[in-house]
């Protein structure tokens, strides 16, 4: 496997993960950095398809908007996740 | 009911590593007649270097026009609801 | 936010602006475009308005709605500007005026002054971007009242 193979399963790896961590999590606001890193992974992920439009978007998006977005709702309510 | 539950997901798991077994190989799409237009003319045509940007404001503009709908919408639905702050 | 929160913000902010607009500018060239770019430059107003403080941003929700506005109605006009053949026709690509310089063929870096109406379309987009999602983002801080922790 190349070079390009290996970074491309370990950053899908690691999306997997961040994902998983942000279900799993119940502080919301480590949820919520769990996601956001999963979001910049995979955006590295679109960078390596070559689609680097893309992976603009995803980075300006969902990395940093969509984290600025939950961490003020988080501030206006709960922190932590009940059951 | 809980193995009804564990089942059906793997069900949907099998059926989803099928589709992936199943698919095309990987970075060779199927040939469509668009791309090579696209590839070849949008220099021309369009007058830019980035065909991706000509594709989204030029050839299908009427895409980028509901997209900017979209997002107008999204805009007016959060200042309905939150309009309270700005009185 | 914290004075460590802020003084990262106020060194990163501008350089984050200034790639964004640069993302905008030049989106008929290079990778990115209207709505990437504005996404780009959203997130650094969203970053100075929460390390800052939403109370101080108040005044500028008015401007974002007559920016938002400005936009879209620039991109329709833009589409409109080529009905003479059909909606968004570019009419303005290789006709030696206003972004109508002719594009050498085969892979270039390319020219600046190139792509006839899709660096305005970009420019209108990112407007509307960059008001509409900074606009998204002051409302829910602005929301429930200020606290500023």
């Amino acid at each position: 496997m190349t070079l390009w193979g290996v970074l491309q399963v370990i950053t899908l790896v690691l999306i997997v993960a961040g994902a998983a961590l942000a279900v799993w999590l119940r502080d919301l606001l480590a949820a919520v950095i769990a996601l956001a890193a999963a979001s910049l992974l995979l955006s590295l992920e679109f960078y390596l398809l070559q689609a680097p439009d893309v992976a603009i978007a995803e980075a300006g998006i969902g990395a940093a908007l969509t984290t600025a977005i939950y961490v003020l709702a988080i501030r206006k309510t709960r922190r932590k996740e009940e059951e | 009911m809980k193995w009804v539950r564990v089942g059906a997901l793997l069900l949907v798991v099998g059926l989803l590593f099928g589709a992936a077994a199943w698919m095309r190989p990987f970075g060779r799409p199927s040939l469509a007649e668009m791309d090579a237009y696209f590839i070849q003319k949008a220099q021309a045509e369009a007058g830019a270097n980035n065909v991706v940007t000509s594709v989204v404001f030029d050839y299908r503009g009427f895409d980028t026009l509901g997209e900017a709908t979209v997002l107008f919408c999204a805009v007016v639905g959060v200042a309905l609801v939150l309009r309270r702050v700005l009185r | 936010m914290t004075v460590v929160v802020r003084t990262v913000a106020r060194i990163i902010a501008p350089m984050i602006l200034a790639f964004g607009g640069y993302v905008i500018m030049h989106g008929h060239l290079t990778p990115g475009g209207g709505f990437q770019g504005g996404a780009v430059a959203a997130s650094a107003l969203a970053l100075l308005a929460i390390s800052f403080g939403f109370g101080r941003w108040k005044g500028i929700k008015a401007p974002l709605s007559f920016l938002e506005d400005l936009g879209a109605l620039a991109f329709v006009a833009l589409g409109f500007l080529g009905i003479g053949y059909t909606f968004f026709r570019n009419v303005l690509a290789a006709s030696g005026g206003l972004f109508g310089a002719p594009v050498p063929p085969g892979p270039n870096p390319g020219l600046l002054e190139t792509g006839g109406t899709l660096p305005l379309m970009n420019w209108a987009v990112g407007l509307k971007v960059i008001a509409g999602l900074g606009s998204v983002v002051l409302l829910l801080g602005l929301f429930g009242g200020e606290d500023d922790r």
